[in-house]
């Protein structure tokens, strides 16, 4: 008897589904879509840090041929949006950061519009303005938002155990004060939309939306239109990273506009504007006190942070959620309190951005790690071990550890960079004892990370729909409510069902662009998707699968066990014979007597709960890990780090697409790199003093170290096919674990970044 | 500024009788003039002229010992030209820390020195060579030229000697003797697409069977790009040891006088001065 061997698509390299319409420029994005009769609108922003509006005269404006619309606050609900609720589209009776939206146009052409825009004319009454969150904390600090006389839209406070207990338990007690800075997303696509309403004042709205369905009940009270009547289109995005997780005043701008005008309006920024009017990641300062014993256990973390969160509140103020989590549950610390104070300034405000919050937790965490160790003469890997998490662990916070490879991570990334011997060496020569002369310096340094990898319930639901159908020619359509940013989504979520339905990947299509298609779905955060998505992707093919089956069964009087679907055929389970081809089985059944189409819906829940009012609960459905080791030169005449090699070991449950993962890590190691070493959004006095590429410093490619990936498969209960998410975590330890290779380089540990080569050479030459 | 008139003459007379009409703005490879133009640091004229078709200013030569370089030579052409790799492979050393493969492409010799960035990367190793900058204009109907040594060329940070009604044709040098010895070194914060937060080149020859150093310039450490004058004395006619290399490179930073900016302060370029003037007298030493 020969056997057919089963083939699987779980693990293999599957190049994108969407990769050559991206790279023949067959792609639409928002800045190719064009409608007839379409206007183009621009933004007027604010020309002052922080001051009232006097008088807007837009009178000229409207009277310039081609301009068909001039809208100010008057013009809107005048309903404000964001996380705070407390960022009107076009501000009417102040301005409180430079960014702010203050009138807009609809004219003929771009050049139009922008002409407009310097024909209105706006008098302003200087405020005096704040920047440090520190010193918006004062008594007499100017007041950014009348609601908020203390400057503080929130606060939150976590505690387990007692702290107080703890600093009786240790050995050593450190305290340090970490500074993060400004970084923004780079988005290769910048922001844009297009607004249409038809005769039934039905509004369609092309955008870049990483959450469709959140997005139209956000968005409708702001452009007073009912969300049953929001039909949201998503053109390919040009990546997201978390940006596109919230609405932002230009696309109820372009919808007030399209409705103004009764015409289609396309709104699209600048390279500049990009940058000087997206979200940033958010500027940190965080005070941890941690203690250990002389045997190497933590015994405490006490953390106070102040965050700037710009002149108004979006995802940016909730980042405490994932920054407790680190500090409370990466390691196992008995006792452990947390206190935030969120701070408006008139500075730009902060967005959710990959990782949230936790690469600035996570710089402070793993860089105190390696201070304890080396207080109580611990090779910071040991160290790490003897505190890592394990599987089984429920954490104080109530994170439940149902796979948990850190403890692998950690010894799998060491082992395979030489961390180890390579640390112990490299600090011997950096204290400028034998070796290593000359300017040069070589140094490594070790990190690791814990992120949600199945979901965060912070909405009542973390779920995500499916539907699929199965046409006569075999062809499957999946209708998933997950977004594809560019992460990969689609085709992870095609080879589920190729998998369960026995398909080449080329027999799937996935639908995911259209609300008025695809079911619910939370949206693309949290390093979800693949989890929530590919879960109700599964099981609604499984769901077909059985259908199949049981249909086959009838037609070959067989028992369904003894059948399966391999390669588009109906085949016996145990030889892989082929006994009957796919479509005609589906043809069979729509011509049947009793016809019946194969069509499955699934909506996928997953078994987290939310936090508790002390923000304790097991709100993910998996965890994930992940370590690296970064080697890196440092250059101690001019500054330059050289990042020579990065070795990355990450739990990811079970690979799916080796490929996607691969991407994902390279991408994160690149984001991760210019968090830590270059990239720096200059603002001073609220200005933005690097709006372009020339002078904010993206890592290019030249810069790319090699990258030695090592994946870690911990077969998550609950994910699937064991799967769990890894979509952020490539970028969040990477920069602790440079400060912590330049400590081992230099001697001289830094404790805010970026690590320019000048700010580099002046700590080392200690010049202020 | 509107732009009134668009011209794309095909021989130079053509061009410099446009020229001496005034108001008008030459575009060689416009990768300084349109962003420029852009970002509002600087205004279209009326006339837009485009040298890219006048006829004879690209392109590279030798004629005995002189080497001439077309205004209009691209930095990819300078790249490629076994010419120059032979006889002043310096310059191709600028040329191959130049922006990327795309600007290079159409970025120009004349418009890199015209534009007059404190940070031309070209303009150090023609300040090596000696180089002399022919400028031609349209006197009264009659042709006309004038040569002006790269030294004095440049005045302040986008200015030359350069008059409305003169354009740059021709880059002349003599070719280098044998035992020419060069270098230069660009400081960006990373290695491609990148402008220069200091540059540094030096130059020497051998002279009585000893190598000295001839010349030293800096890029992005003072308005111009400048010869290191105090630099070049300390160095005449000494043997590179440690101790006069060491002496050199504080000797460039009395050279230099450098601001501060987004792409560094005024201490951290004079520190890249040191650092920079030191590893490049070590290379050629
Ligand atoms: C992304 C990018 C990267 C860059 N990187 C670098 C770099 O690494 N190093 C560097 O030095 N520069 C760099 N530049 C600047 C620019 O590319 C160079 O200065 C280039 O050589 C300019 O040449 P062009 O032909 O494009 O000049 P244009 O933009 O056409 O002209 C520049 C100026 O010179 C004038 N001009 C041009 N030709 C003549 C002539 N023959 N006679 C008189 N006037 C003339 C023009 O009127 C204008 O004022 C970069 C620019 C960009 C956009």
């Amino acid at each position: 008897m020969t056997v057919i061997e089963k083939q699987t698509l779980i693990g293999k390299a599957i190049p994108k589904l969407d990769g050559p319409k991206k790279v023949t420029g067959e792609a639409r994005y928002v800045q190719d879509i064009e409608l007839p009769r379409m206007l183009f609108a621009k933004i007027l922003r604010s020309s002052r840090v922080h001051a009232r509006i006097v008088r807007i005269d837009t009178s000229a404006a409207r009277k310039l041929p081609g301009v068909h619309a001039v809208i100010t606050a008057a013009d809107t609900p005048g309903v404000p949006l964001g996380h705070g609720k407390d960022n009107p589209p076009l501000k009417s009776d102040k301005v409180r950061s430079l960014r702010d939206e203050v009138a807009a146009v609809a004219a003929e052409s771009e050049d139009i519009a922008e002409r407009a825009l310097s024909l209105i004319e706006v008098d302003y009454e200087d405020l005096p303005a704040v920047f440090d969150p520190n010193a918006a904390l004062l008594d007499d600090a100017p007041v950014i938002h009348e609601s908020h006389p203390d400057n503080i839209p929130f606060t939150y406070e976590y505690s387990q155990g007692d702290v107080g207990q703890g600093e009786r338990d240790s050995d050593v007690v450190i305290e340090d004060k970490f500074t993060l800075h400004f970084v923004t997303h780079c988005c290769m696509g910048v922001s844009g939309a297009v607004a249409q309403f038809d005769a039934d004042d039905n509004l369609t709205v092309y955008s870049q939306t990483q959450v469709p369905f959140l997005y139209k009940k956000d968005i409708a009270p702001i452009i007073d239109v009912p969300p049953e009547k929001i039909r949201v289109i998503q053109p390919s995005i040009g990546g997201g990273f978390g940006s596109k997780l919230d609405i932002y005043p230009f696309e109820p701008i372009c919808i007030l506009l399209a409705r103004a005008t009764r015409r289609p309006v396309k709104l699209t920024f600048t390279r500049e504007e990009e940058f000087l009017a997206s979200p940033t990641r958010q500027p940190v300062e965080l005070t941890l006190r941690s203690g250990v014993k002389k045997d190497g256990t933590l015994t405490f973390r006490d953390v106070a942070t102040v965050h700037d969160n710009g002149a108004y509140t979006s995802w940016g103020a909730t980042t405490p959620f994932v920054i407790m989590q680190t500090i409370s549950s990466l390691y196992r610390v008995p006792h452990c309190s947390y206190r935030t104070t969120v701070v408006y300034t008139n500075n730009p405000y902060s967005g959710s951005f990959r990782g949230f919050g936790n690469l600035q937790a996570t710089f402070a965490v793993e860089s105190h790690m390696d201070k304890l160790a080396e207080a109580v003469a611990m090779d910071p890997l040991a160290f790490r071990l003897q505190n890592a998490q394990q599987p089984g662990e429920t954490t104080p916070q109530g994170m439940v550890f149902r796979s948990c490879g850190l403890a692998e991570c950690l010894t799998t990334a060491a082992e395979r960079s030489g961390f180890v011997e390579k640390h112990a060496r490299y600090s011997r020569y950096g204290r400028g004892q034998n070796g290593q002369g000359g300017p040069v310096k070589r140094g490594v340094g070790i990190a690791s990370l814990l992120h949600v990898g199945g979901g965060a319930k912070i909405y009542r639901s973390d779920g995500c729909g499916t539907m699929l159908k199965i046409d006569d020619y075999g062809h499957v359509t999946v209708l998933t409510g997950a977004s594809e940013i560019g992460q990969g989504s689609e085709t992870v979520i095609a080879q589920f069902v190729a998998e369960e339905l026995g398909l080449p990947i080329s027999s799937i299509s996935v639908v995911n662009d259209d609300s008025e298609l695809t079911p619910w779905d939370v949206g693309v955060h949290a390093s979800r998707t693949t989890f929530i998505a590919g879960n109700s992707a599964q099981r609604a093919a499984r769901k077909a699968r059985e259908k199949l089956l049981a249909a086959a069964a009838t037609k070959l009087e067989l028992s369904a066990e003894e059948l399966d679907l391999r390669e588009g055929n109906v085949t016996r389970a145990d030889t892989g014979e082929a006994l009957l081809e796919l479509p005609r089985l589906i043809r069979s059944l729509h011509f049947a007597k009793k016809s019946e189409v194969v069509m499955t819906a699934e909506y996928y829940e997953p078994p987290s709960v939310p936090q508790d009012k002390e923000f304790k609960g097991d709100v993910s459905a998996s965890y994930a890990f992940g370590t690296q080791v970064v080697e890196l030169e440092v250059d101690t005449e001019t500054g330059v780090i050289r990042i020579v090699k990065v070795t990355a070991a990450h739990d990811v449950g079970r690979v799916i697409n080796s490929l996607g993962i691969q991407g994902q890590i390279e991408g994160g190691v690149a984001m991760g790199m210019g968090y830590a070493i270059s990239e720096h959004l200059l603002v001073d006095e609220g200005v933005i003093q690097n709006p372009c590429f020339r002078d904010y410093k993206l890592v290019t490619a030249p810069e790319m170290p090699e990258i030695d990936m090592h994946f870690i498969e911990t077969l998550d209960p609950e994910g699937p096919s064991g799967a769990k998410g890894v979509g952020e975590a490539p970028a969040i330890c990477i920069a602790a674990a440079v400060v912590n290779a330049v400590y081992n380089a230099t001697g001289t540990r830094f404790d805010s970044l970026p690590l320019t080569p000048e700010r580099v050479l002046r700590r080392l030459k200690n010049h202020a | 500024m509107t732009i009134e008139q668009y011209a794309a003459p095909e021989t130079l007379d053509e061009l410099t009788r446009l020229l001496s009409g005034g108001n008008a703005l030459i575009f060689a490879g416009g990768t300084d003039v349109m962003p420029q133009t852009r970002a509002g640091a600087r205004q279209f004229q009326p006339y837009l002229i485009n040298a890219s078709r006048v006829a004879g200013l690209r392109g590279i030569s030798r004629e005995g010992a002189r080497i001439r370089i077309g205004a209009l030579t691209t930095v990819t052409d300078i790249l490629e030209s076994n010419l120059l790799s032979e006889h002043v492979p310096v310059l191709v050393e600028a040329a191959d820390c130049f922006a990327s493969g795309q600007v290079r492409n159409t970025a120009t010799l004349g418009g890199n020195l015209c534009n007059a960035s404190p940070a031309a990367d070209l303009a150090i190793p023609l300040l090596l060579v000696d180089a002399e900058l022919e400028l031609s204009s349209n006197d009264n109907g009659a042709p006309s030229r004038r040569v002006v040594p790269i030294s004095d060329f440049f005045v302040a940070p986008g200015k030359t000697v350069l008059k409305p009604t003169e354009i740059l044709t021709r880059v002349i040098f003599d070719a280098p003797p044998s035992g020419f010895r060069a270098r230069f070194i660009k400081f960006g914060t990373r290695p491609a697409l990148d402008i220069a937060v200091v540059s540094v080149g030096v130059a020497g020859a051998t002279a009585n069977m000893v190598f000295a150093i001839t010349r030293v310039a800096f890029g992005a450490a003072a308005p111009t790009p400048i010869r290191g004058k105090k630099t070049e004395e300390l160095l005449e006619g000494r043997l590179l040891v440690d101790d006069t290399i060491l002496a050199a490179s504080s000797a460039a930073q009395k050279d230099v006088s450098p601001i501060s900016d987004v792409r560094g302060s005024a201490w951290y370029r004079r520190e890249l001065v040191r650092t920079l003037t030191e590893r490049a007298l070590h290379d050629v030493a």
